[in-house]
C-alpha cells in the first residue's frame, strides 16, 4: 500500500516536472524571439509578464516533485548523528510541520484567486490578462504540493509502523550529501 | 525581536525542518507576537507576488544552462586546452583545475555544478600523473566556489531580489573579486609547490603551436560569456533575457559537440525543475519573513540596538564576518545566505555600508562555507568524483585556499573599490 502510494506519486510528479521543464524551455524560446524581433525594430510585447506567470506556475507545481526527490534543503548535522529510530522521528516531525505549513499557504492563497474571480481583475498591462486565468493554475500547484505532502507522510508513517526505517528514509529522509551531485 | 528570531531560527534549523518552511514558521511567529495587526492575511498575496516575477525566471534559465553544459562535454575540451597554457607553472595541472573552474564559473551560476564538472574531468588525470591528492582535490573544491562569484551567479540574483538591489551591478561587482580570487588561488599553489615541489606533480610545457591551437577550444565559452554578460552590460538585455540567450548558446555548444539528445534534454529540464523549486521555497519563505520583520518594525529596533552597542561600522562588519564563518560550518550555502539576509543586511546598511559591496563580501564568505566541513557541499562533490581516498584529504587540501579567501575578505573591507570600481565606472554613477 505505502509503496504503491509512493510509486504513483513519484510517477505523477515526474510527469509534472517534465511538463514544467518544457514550459520553461518554451518560455526561454519566447524570450529569445522577443529579443530578435526587438532588434528588428518591433516587439511581441508582454514577455516579462508571461515570464512572471510561467515562473509562478513552475514554482508552485515543481514543489511536490522536489519534495519527493528530497530536494528541499534541511540542515541535518544533528539528525545524521542519531540512530535510525530517532532519525525517523526527525523526519516525521519535519514532514508534519511541512504539510501543515504548505496547507496553510494553499489555504491563504485561495483569497487571491477569489478576489480576481469576483472582480474579474485583469493585469494592469497591455495584455490585460485575466488574472484568474494564471492564478488558478498557480493556486492548484500549492494545493497539489499539500496533497502530495500529506499522502507522502501517510505512506512514510505506514512504513515506519511496519518497522521499515530504510524505506521510510528513502521517502522522507534528508538528501545524502553525496547524491546532491546527480 | 532580532534575538528571538535568531534563536528560533537556529533551533528550528537544528530540528532539520526544511529551511524554506522554517522561514515561514518564523514569519508566523513574528506576526503573532510582534506585529500590531495580522499579517498572515497577506500571505497569499506575498507568495503570488514573489513567484510571479520575470527577474527570478533567470534562475531556472541559468540552472538549465549549467545542466546542459555539464552534459555537453565542453568541460573536457576546456580542461585540455587550459592544461596547455598553465601546466608549466609550479603545481602543473593544479592550475588547470583552477583555470577551468574559473572559466566554467563565467558561464555557470552555481558553484556545485562548477566543482562537479571540473572534478569529473580532472580526477582521472591526478592519479595518472602522480599529483598530491590533497592539493589537487582542494584546488577543485575551492576553484569551484568561484561559480557564485563570477557572473552569472544564481546567488547574486537571489541577493539582488531580496535586497532590491541591481542585479547587473552585482554581476559587474563580482567580476574583479572573482578573478582576483582565482589569481590568489594560483599564487597560493605556486608558493606551496615552490616550497614542496613533490606536491605539484610534473610541470609540462607544450609547443607554442599546440597552445595556439588549444585556444580554439576556448572560443565557445568565451563567446557564451560575452553573450550573457555583454548583452546585460550593454543594456540590450535584462539578466532574464541574457539567461535565455545563455540557454540557447549552451544548446548550440552541446549540439556542436554532438551532445544533444532527447534523454539529455529531459534530464536537464527535470534537474532544473528540482533545483528551481528548492531555491524558490527558501526565497519565498525569506521574502515572507522579510515582510513580517519589516512590518513589525525591525529597522527601528536594529537601529536602537546598534546605537546601544555603540559598535563602530568596522566592528560591526567584523562581527558579521565572524557570524558567517561560524554559521558556515553548519548551514548549507544558499540557505545561509537567504536566512541571514533579512536580519544582517538591514543591520549592515544601517551602518552606512553599500548594498552591492556587502553582497560581494557575503559571497566570499558563502564561498568559504562551501568548503568548510562538515556541511561544505563542494567537499562532498569533489570527494564523490574521486575513486579512492578519504574525505579528510579534500578538507586539508582546501585550507590554503581558505586562507586566500580570508585575504580577499580583508581586502574587500579595506578597499571596497575592488568590488565597486567596475559597476560605478560602467554605470557612470
Amino acid at each position: 500500500m505505502a509503496e504503491t502510494i509512493l510509486t504513483v506519486l513519484k510517477r505523477l510528479n515526474w510527469g509534472v516536472a517534465m511538463l514544467i521543464g518544457l514550459m520553461l524551455l518554451a518560455c526561454a524560446a519566447f524570450v529569445l524571439t522577443e529579443i530578435v524581433i526587438r532588434k528588428l525594430g518591433s516587439s511581441l510585447g508582454g514577455t516579462d509578464e508571461i515570464s512572471g506567470y510561467v515562473m509562478a506556475i513552475a514554482t508552485s507545481w515543481g514543489m511536490a516533485f522536489t519534495l519527493l526527490e528530497l530536494g528541499h534543503v534541511r540542515i541535518d548535522f544533528l539528525r545524521t548523528r542519531a540512530k535510525a529510530g530517532i532519525r525517523a522521528l526527525f523526519d516525521i516531525f519535519s514532514m508534519v510541520v511541512l504539510s501543515v505549513t504548505v496547507t496553510l499557504i494553499a489555504f491563504r492563497s485561495w483569497p487571491v484567486v477569489e478576489r480576481s474571480l469576483a472582480n474579474e481583475s485583469r493585469a494592469n498591462t497591455p495584455l490585460e490578462t485575466p488574472l484568474a486565468l494564471v492564478q488558478i493554475p498557480w493556486f492548484l500547484g500549492w494545493v497539489w504540493f499539500a496533497i502530495v505532502a500529506w499522502l507522502t507522510l501517510v505512506a512514510a508513517l505506514m512504513l515506519i509502523l511496519r518497522g521499515d526505517f530504510g524505506a521510510a528514509e528513502k521517502a522522507i529522509g534528508a538528501f545524502g550529501e553525496e547524491e546532491v551531485i546527480k | 525581536m532580532t534575538g528571538a528570531v535568531s534563536i528560533g531560527l537556529l533551533a528550528l534549523l537544528t530540528l532539520s525542518i526544511p529551511v524554506g518552511i522554517v522561514l515561514f514558521l518564523l514569519g508566523f511567529g513574528v506576526d503573532a507576537i510582534f506585529s500590531p495587526f495580522p499579517l498572515i492575511r497577506g500571505l497569499g498575496n506575498l507568495v503570488w507576488s514573489t513567484s510571479n516575477n520575470a527577474t527570478l525566471i533567470a534562475i531556472p534559465f541559468f540552472v538549465l544552462l549549467g545542466e546542459i553544459l555539464v552534459r555537453s562535454g565542453v568541460a573536457t575540451r576546456t580542461y585540455a586546452a587550459l592544461d596547455r597554457w598553465v601546466s608549466w607553472l609550479p603545481g602543473g595541472l593544479v592550475h588547470a583545475n583552477i583555470a577551468t573552474a574559473t572559466m566554467f564559473s563565467a558561464i555557470s551560476g552555481s558553484s556545485v555544478a562548477t566543482a562537479a564538472t571540473v572534478a569529473t574531468v580532472a580526477m582521472p588525470q591526478a592519479e595518472e600523473l602522480g599529483y598530491d591528492p590533497k592539493l589537487f582535490s582542494g584546488a577543485i573544491a575551492a576553484g569551484g566556489t568561484l561559480g557564485i562569484m563570477i557572473p552569472p551567479s544564481i546567488n547574486l540574483i537571489v541577493y539582488g531580489f531580496l535586497t532590491q538591489s541591481s542585479i547587473p551591478q552585482l554581476f559587474l561587482a563580482g567580476l574583479v573579486p572573482g578573478l582576483l580570487l582565482a589569481l590568489g588561488f594560483m599564487l597560493v599553489t605556486v608558493l606551496i609547490c615552490l616550497v614542496r615541489p613533490n606536491l605539484g606533480g610534473t610541470r609540462r610545457t607544450f609547443p607554442f603551436i599546440q597552445m595556439l591551437r588549444a585556444l580554439i577550444q576556448l572560443v565557445p565559452i568565451v563567446l557564451l560569456f560575452g553573450a550573457i554578460i555583454g548583452t546585460i552590460y550593454k543594456g540590450w538585455a535584462t539578466p532574464t533575457e541574457a539567461a535565455a540567450v545563455g540557454v540557447a548558446g549552451a544548446l548550440l555548444i552541446a549540439a556542436a559537440f554532438g551532445g544533444v539528445s532527447i534523454p539529455m534534454i529531459g534530464k536537464s529540464v527535470v534537474g532544473t525543475v528540482k533545483i528551481t523549486s528548492m531555491i524558490m521555497l527558501v526565497v519565498i519563505g525569506a521574502s515572507f519573513l522579510n515582510f513580517t520583520l519589516a512590518s513589525a518594525g525591525l529597522g527601528a529596533e536594529l537601529k536602537a540596538f546598534l546605537d546601544g552597542l555603540g559598535l563602530s561600522p568596522l566592528m560591526t562588519i567584523l562581527v558579521v564576518v565572524c557570524i558567517y564563518i561560524v554559521l558556515g560550518f553548519f548551514i548549507e550555502t544558499l540557505s545561509l545566505m537567504v536566512v541571514t539576509i533579512p536580519i544582517i543586511v538591514p543591520l549592515v546598511l544601517a551602518q552606512g555600508y553599500d548594498v552591492i559591496w556587502f553582497g560581494i563580501l557575503m559571497i566570499v564568505l558563502i564561498e568559504m562555507a562551501l568548503i568548510s566541513p562538515p556541511v561544505g557541499l563542494n567537499l562532498y562533490v569533489v570527494q564523490g568524483a574521486r575513486k579512492s581516498g578519504k574525505m579528510s584529504e579534500v578538507m586539508l587540501g582546501t585550507i590554503p585556499y581558505v586562507i586566500a579567501m580570508l585575504f580577499m575578505v580583508a581586502a574587500l573591507i579595506a578597499f571596497p573599490s575592488i568590488a565597486l570600481f567596475l559597476p560605478m565606472t560602467l554605470s557612470g554613477s
